[in-house]
């Protein structure tokens, strides 16, 4: 699910009229209002069954489904947009979401919850527990989140696969800034949160 | 109007062939779920109706469903396919071939002309519409609804209905066969048997729904065994390869296929909401 302040930026790099994928779009909120905000045409996927309902009850198309089965059936270059917001550490193979995602989407935009943080740092440092944040509130025995990244190695892993970030954003105390060299240490250190456009290369 | 080949209005095998004076029994034709949706084509175009706001069906009027979308797309805005599948399965032709052969091997049967002898193969009917009832539920509904209750507090220790499942099974058998024609039975049963959407598009579902231009809303049940969820995931990956607005929702329910007809409350409010949103988009 997407906070305000994520769903302002996304909306701000969308397109009028764009065909636009949500994958994990929660109760369809960000959907909802890239509707009514930028007309959009808007398809959600949605692994959980009450927030299919929530959605379809919008009057929104969502398909429950899974991140890491159900890309496979859409064809190249479906979608504008393919958004997959606080959903890939939540996948058991987020590579092949990220290929898949880059296939049937001309832009993609991710947003990633940032485990490199200082506070979750100083969480393990110095007391020695897996960090539990306001976002990522589950205990590491029942979180859906198995793959947790920071910043770096999100961008590490773009490197590897060819993936090119078009531009980076990140979230440091509910206030988004543009960042121009998102593998920078300060830049991992300080956000709660990345933020990226990625284009085919 | 009612399904084409039943025996509630619409013609079938027990009306009049008025080539001959007497019920067509089997002298009816075979038809199929495409020859259903093009009698309800006739019957919009007789009522000069251009485009409906929605089809929507259960089971074989799923397949129905399907099949407007499929042929007619230019005519529906949206399509509302629940607990059903774009071809039947191995599995429920099987069943119905076991209660088509209670029918058949019915000595009441009368190779399908019992009804000039006032008579109906009435235990053939009751015993294929038993077996179709199991189908119809799931084992933890039935586990639920009856466990091993009995009639009565002692066996019988012979062969009487002695478990409440038992009775409720003969209960359904014989009031079905007061308001159903056997005949019939056997002509819609056949008729989705020989539904595959698949078989006019080079096999590939997707093909199917190559001119679909409606909304879909796909909805399936969780313990629904004669429709798994699995065939309605088939279709939304074929419609993921077009340009459709897809929404599916598999409802959690123990009632097994019946749940489409048993969970209202849950339908209501999707129904209402992808209503809604279809009426939106195509600014009714």
């Amino acid at each position: 699910m997407t906070n305000k302040i994520n769903q302002n930026l996304i909306s701000s790099l969308i397109n009028n009229n764009d065909k636009v994928l949500d994958i994990g779009c929660g109760n369809g909120d960000l959907l909802y209002y890239l509707e009514t905000t930028k007309n959009i045409q808007g398809q959600g996927i949605e692994i959980s069954h009450l927030g299919v309902k929530e959605s379809v009850t919008k009057g929104l198309s969502v398909i429950q489904g899974d991140a890491d089965e159900d890309l496979v059936s859409f064809t190249d270059n479906t979608f504008d947009v393919v958004i997959l917001s606080d959903t890939l550490q939540a996948t058991h193979k987020p590579k092949e979401v990220l290929k898949e995602m880059l296939r049937i989407g001309k832009r993609c935009i991710i947003c990633i919850p940032n485990f490199g943080y200082w506070k979750y740092r100083l969480q393990i440092l110095f007391y020695g527990i897996m960090p539990v944040t306001k976002t990522l509130s589950e205990p590491w025995y029942s979180t859906p989140n198995i793959h947790l990244c920071t910043i770096k190695d999100f961008i590490n892993l773009c490197n590897s696969l060819n993936i090119s970030i078009n531009k980076a954003y990140r979230n440091t105390q509910n206030n988004i800034k543009k960042i121009e060299k998102p593998d920078s240490y300060f830049n991992n250190l300080l956000s709660t949160e990345g933020i990226f456009i990625l284009t085919k290369q | 109007m009612n399904v084409l080949g039943g025996c509630m209005g619409t013609t079938g095998p027990s009306s009049i062939n008025s080539d001959t004076g007497k019920p067509y029994g089997m002298d009816f034709p075979i038809f199929t779920i495409k020859d259903m949706v093009n009698l309800q084509l006739k019957l919009i175009d007789s009522m000069h109706i251009e485009k409906l706001f929605s089809v929507i069906g259960g089971s074989m009027g799923g397949m129905q469903v399907l099949e407007w979308a499929a042929s007619y797309p230019d005519r529906i805005y949206s399509a509302i396919p629940i607990a059903t599948s774009y071809r039947h399965s191995a599995q429920n032709i099987a069943f119905h071939e076991v209660g088509r052969q209670a029918i058949m091997n019915d000595p009441d049967w009368y190779q399908g002309n019992y009804y000039q002898k006032k008579l109906k193969p009435r235990h053939g009917l009751s015993v294929a519409r038993m077996i179709a009832h199991i189908t119809y539920l799931s084992e933890g509904a039935f586990q639920k609804k009856f466990g091993r209750d009995m009639q009565s507090k002692v066996l019988s220790w012979g062969f009487d209905a002695d478990f409440q499942v038992e009775s409720y099974l003969r209960h359904q058998g014989s009031s079905f066969v007061d308001r159903f024609d056997a005949n019939s039975y056997l002509y819609i049963t056949r008729a989705m048997d020989y539904f595959d959407l698949t078989s006019s598009y080079k096999g590939d579902l997707s093909l199917a729904f190559k001119k679909a231009e409606c909304k879909f809303l796909i909805v399936s049940f969780t313990s629904d065994w004669l429709f798994p969820s699995s065939e309605s995931h088939e279709i939304v990956k074929a419609l993921n390869k077009t340009n459709l607005d897809i929404s599916y929702i598999e409802v959690e329910s123990d009632k097994g296929h019946d749940s489409f007809l048993l969970e209202v409350n849950e339908f209501y409010e999707i129904l209402s909401g992808f209503i809604s949103g279809v009426s939106r988009k195509i600014n009714i």
